[in-house]
């Protein structure tokens, strides 16, 4: 019934759309591409090879939904990062909390991860479908005892490297033979870790040096930071264990020599590593393409003039082309980097090798650029044409995502707005800073420290070049949600202030200030009070500088313990006045000018006059003659002076009249 | 007077068996008494215990004035572990209220999204913010390896506890 009802209706329907074509087409006689449906016009001679092509069903991975809602949603520049928990008491304001904020959380994780592999019993019950490895408790001590093979694989792999050694010595008193794959990965361990046990994160006792990288990430990343580079560089000592087990070993291979000399380069053997490579070459070994990166890593140590260094490069990448040993990225990398050492040969030479390298279908990673730009940038060394390499190198850049290759490409992002802040170059960092944007990009910023040196390079070529507009708008896109500005940064936005005349901006910065914690910084403070006193504002701008300068004061005041105390200078204390007295404070004025007798400072003459005029204005004789007292206790040179304008301006009592005369008579004597 | 008791017992395990082949179950009582006229209630007292919105509201408000303080899908049509869901609340209610302890402003709510696990806290600010990170990523990795789960705590502070009226 209902079929038959709706075939009727379409019949219907259709119908009366004929009808009314019919109709129209017979009123717009010419008109027809619109009003004919597609079923009306004949079908067009189509070629013979246009066929339809049904696209292979799309596979989505699991997550693409929530990619796709995460692509519209950028970054909230009011909200602190992911890792607080968003509520004002535990937001940090100042870079030091931050750091603090971050720390102690992760000390909580550690002191868990603690109780949880002392007493793994108690997290055993799985209760996950599918199995979620990283939540089990994990072994920390090695299982298997007896001295078998088995164990030294086992201790291996756990990297407990003393104990590795320890049961390879006895197993070879034994005389049990270990295998040379075996050996060799004892060998890998070992010059990886240069003999020693790496540092126990987890393990709060053992660790001997407190660098905040070490605390920060899991994995022993090295940082930029001052502190880290003593946790690496233990130096290869003398006959090591490495060097011990492999002189037993009876046939060493190609992975053998490989760990032995990576481990020699890691560790600043340079010349043992060289040698050793000549061993390999007399036993008519080939080597692999990991041990040439790490001897092209040490040629530029192992010579002294530019050529030889080059030179030895050459030589070695000729070697890997007779061994048939095929680069890889990271001989890239390292030549480049390699290259940084040579000076004028490292500018002629970068480019040929880069395109060279493109030639065997190597693409450069953001570390060969980073080393490239740094070629020809060298910080300090004044630039004379070569402005045009960082936008080549950008346009070579712009718009791909790269994935994490190799540990430099961190510093790309740094050199790069390094440069551009040498270069005053502000459209390469807005093309930088976009870079970052792209795809998986942010993850190549590095870690805390990193990040804040890019910010604050990145802002301060912003204040440097662009007008207040644009600064204080990254101002409020930047601060404080992703970076804490320190004072230089700081006092280079007051700069931008004061070049684009908006001192009336003032009173907020110093909110901010007081918020990042820079409220105690006295050149920043001083300077801040020299700006505000320069120049004479219109009446609201003067009144709020008032209120700030009030506020000001008190932060000299208020001596909290462990805050850094700041002194009172005559400039500060006159800055003060006269931007009280400007906004019509007398009274505040007054009161700060009773601080110059308490700290030991002199009034310029200059305040005094000042001050005497604004007292003029208001006609109150007894405070000018305390102003006269006031100069004459200071001794000032200009007290004469100051007498008679108070003779001449003020209408004064006879009692008064002679006491300023008794003053003139005093200070005419002291001269 | 021994003898009267067990005859005593004698005569009501009779009666009870008779009571059950009758096809009527009441039972022995052999738990304390757990009225549900008293639970969660604070009575009206003299007029000076400050007591919060959710302690001042009895549970048959719950839906009508109050949320629920654990939510999850195992109560629906089809679904089960109920009663795993509730033992790990109550864990997880006493573990907090130990870690941060005389921190707690109200009682915590426990939301389950998947399998993600979300302890919402409101916490009085007793303690410095970094002592609080320490203790949120102590928890946090504690529980998350207990219970397989990821576990993830959004807090909240406020200066102290939000009084709704004094009984």
């Amino acid at each position: 019934m209902a079929s038959s009802c709706s075939q009727a209706l379409r019949h219907h329907v259709c119908k009366s759309s004929r009808i009314l074509r019919v109709h129209l087409q017979k009123a717009w006689p010419n008109r027809s591409f619109v009003l004919n449906p597609a079923a009306d016009q004949q079908p067009a001679v189509s070629s013979p090879e246009e066929e339809i092509v049904i696209p292979k069903k799309k596979t989505w991975s699991k997550e693409a939904v929530l990619q796709a809602l995460a692509s519209t949603v950028n970054r909230d520049p009011t909200a602190s990062d992911y890792r607080f928990q968003d509520d004002p008491y535990l937001t940090p304001k100042t870079s030091s909390e931050f750091k603090l904020f971050s720390l102690s959380q992760e000390s909580g994780r550690n002191a868990a991860k603690y109780f949880i592999s002392t007493y793994p019993k108690y997290f055993q019950k799985d209760y996950a479908q599918p199995h979620i490895p990283c939540l089990m408790p994990e072994t920390l001590e090695a299982q298997i005892e007896e001295v078998s093979e088995a164990a030294l694989i086992e201790r291996i792999q756990m990297r407990k490297v003393k104990a590795a050694v320890d049961l390879y010595d006895q197993l070879q008193q034994a005389g049990t033979p270990v295998s040379l794959d075996v050996t060799n990965q004892l060998l890998d361990l070992i010059c990886f870790y240069g003999d020693c046990d790496p540092a126990q994160e987890n393990v709060p006792e053992q660790r001997n040096e407190e660098t905040e990288d070490v605390q920060d990430e899991p994995q022993t990343k090295k940082g930029r930071a001052s502190k880290a580079s003593d946790k690496l560089k233990a130096a290869w000592k003398e006959n090591n264990n490495a060097e011990r087990i492999f002189a037993l070993l009876s046939e060493p291979n190609t992975h053998s020599y490989s760990a032995l000399i990576r481990g020699m380069v890691k560790y600043g053997a340079y010349s043992k590593a060289f040698s050793t490579y000549t061993d390999l070459l007399n036993n008519q070994l080939k080597a692999d393409v990991s041990t040439f990166n790490a001897l092209i890593t040490a040629a530029p140590e192992v010579k002294e003039k530019y050529n030889e260094k080059w030179e030895l490069i050459v030589d070695l990448l000729k070697q890997m082309a007779e061994q048939k040993v095929k680069p890889n990225l990271l001989t890239l990398n390292a030549v480049l980097k390699a290259l940084r050492r040579c000076g004028t040969v490292g500018k002629s030479q970068a480019f040929p090798v880069i395109s060279e390298m493109r030639a065997l279908s190597i693409d450069p990673s953001l570390a060969s650029y980073n080393h490239l730009l740094s070629i020809f940038y060298k910080p300090g060394a004044p630039f004379q044409g070569q402005t045009d390499i960082l936008q080549e190198v950008m346009n070579e850049v712009s718009g791909k995502s790269f994935t994490p290759q190799d540990p430099d490409d961190a510093q790309f992002f740094i050199t790069a707005v390094r440069i551009c802040l040498d270069t005053k170059d502000i459209e390469q960092a807005y093309r930088v800073h976009e870079l970052l944007g792209v795809g998986e990009n942010w993850r190549l910023l590095g870690n805390d420290f990193q990040q804040n040196i890019y910010h604050a390079r990145f802002f301060s070529l912003l204040c440097m070049m662009e007008n207040i507009d644009v600064v204080l708008k990254w101002y409020r896109d930047l601060v404080p949600s992703v970076y804490y500005p320190s004072s230089n940064v700081m006092r280079d936005l007051l700069q931008a202030l004061d070049t684009d005349n908006r001192l009336d901006l003032i009173p907020q910065i110093w909110k901010d200030l007081k918020q990042l914690g820079h409220g105690n910084r006295q050149t920043l403070v001083e300077e801040l009070l020299t700006l505000m006193a320069r120049e004479k504002q219109n009446q609201e701008v003067q009144e709020t500088f008032a209120e700030c300068a009030l506020d000001i004061k008190k932060m000299y005041d208020t001596g909290d313990r462990g805050k850094v105390m700041m002194s009172w200078t005559a400039g500060s204390l006159s800055d003060l006045v006269s931007v009280l007295l400007a906004a019509q404070r007398r009274q505040d004025a007054w009161e700060i000018l009773k601080l110059f007798k308490t700290h030991n400072r002199v009034p310029s003459e200059e305040l005094l006059d000042k001050f005497l005029t604004c007292i003029k204005e208001s006609g109150d004789v007894n405070q000018a003659l305390e102003l006269v007292q006031i100069s004459a206790g200071f001794c000032l040179p200009g007290t004469p002076k100051l007498i008679q304008r108070v003779q001449q301006e003020f209408l004064l009592s006879e009692q008064q009249k002679s006491m300023l005369s008794d003053l003139e008579i005093q200070t005419f004597n002291s001269d | 007077m021994a003898t009267s008791l067990v005859r005593q017992t004698k005569l009501l395990s009779i009666v009870t068996s008779q009571l059950s082949s009758a096809a009527c179950f009441r039972n022995i009582h052999c738990t304390a008494a757990c009225l549900k006229n008293r639970a969660a209630r604070i009575r009206v007292a003299k007029g000076d215990k400050p007591v919060t919105y959710e302690q001042a509201y009895h549970p048959h408000h719950i839906g009508h004035r109050k949320g629920w303080l654990s939510q999850h899908t195992s109560n629906l049509q089809g679904e089960d572990g109920a009663a795993e869901r509730v033992v790990e609340d109550v864990f997880i209610r006493r573990f907090m209220y130990g870690t941060f302890h005389g921190c707690l402003a109200d009682e915590i709510v426990i939301k389950r999204r998947g399998n993600l696990l979300v302890i919402c806290a409101v916490m009085i600010q007793k303690l410095l913010p970094s002592k609080f990170y320490f203790l949120i990523g102590y928890t946090e990795e504690l529980l998350s390896h207990f219970y397989k789960c990821p576990v993830k705590i959004e807090m909240q502070t406020v200066e102290e506890k939000v009084v709704y009226k004094y009984l």
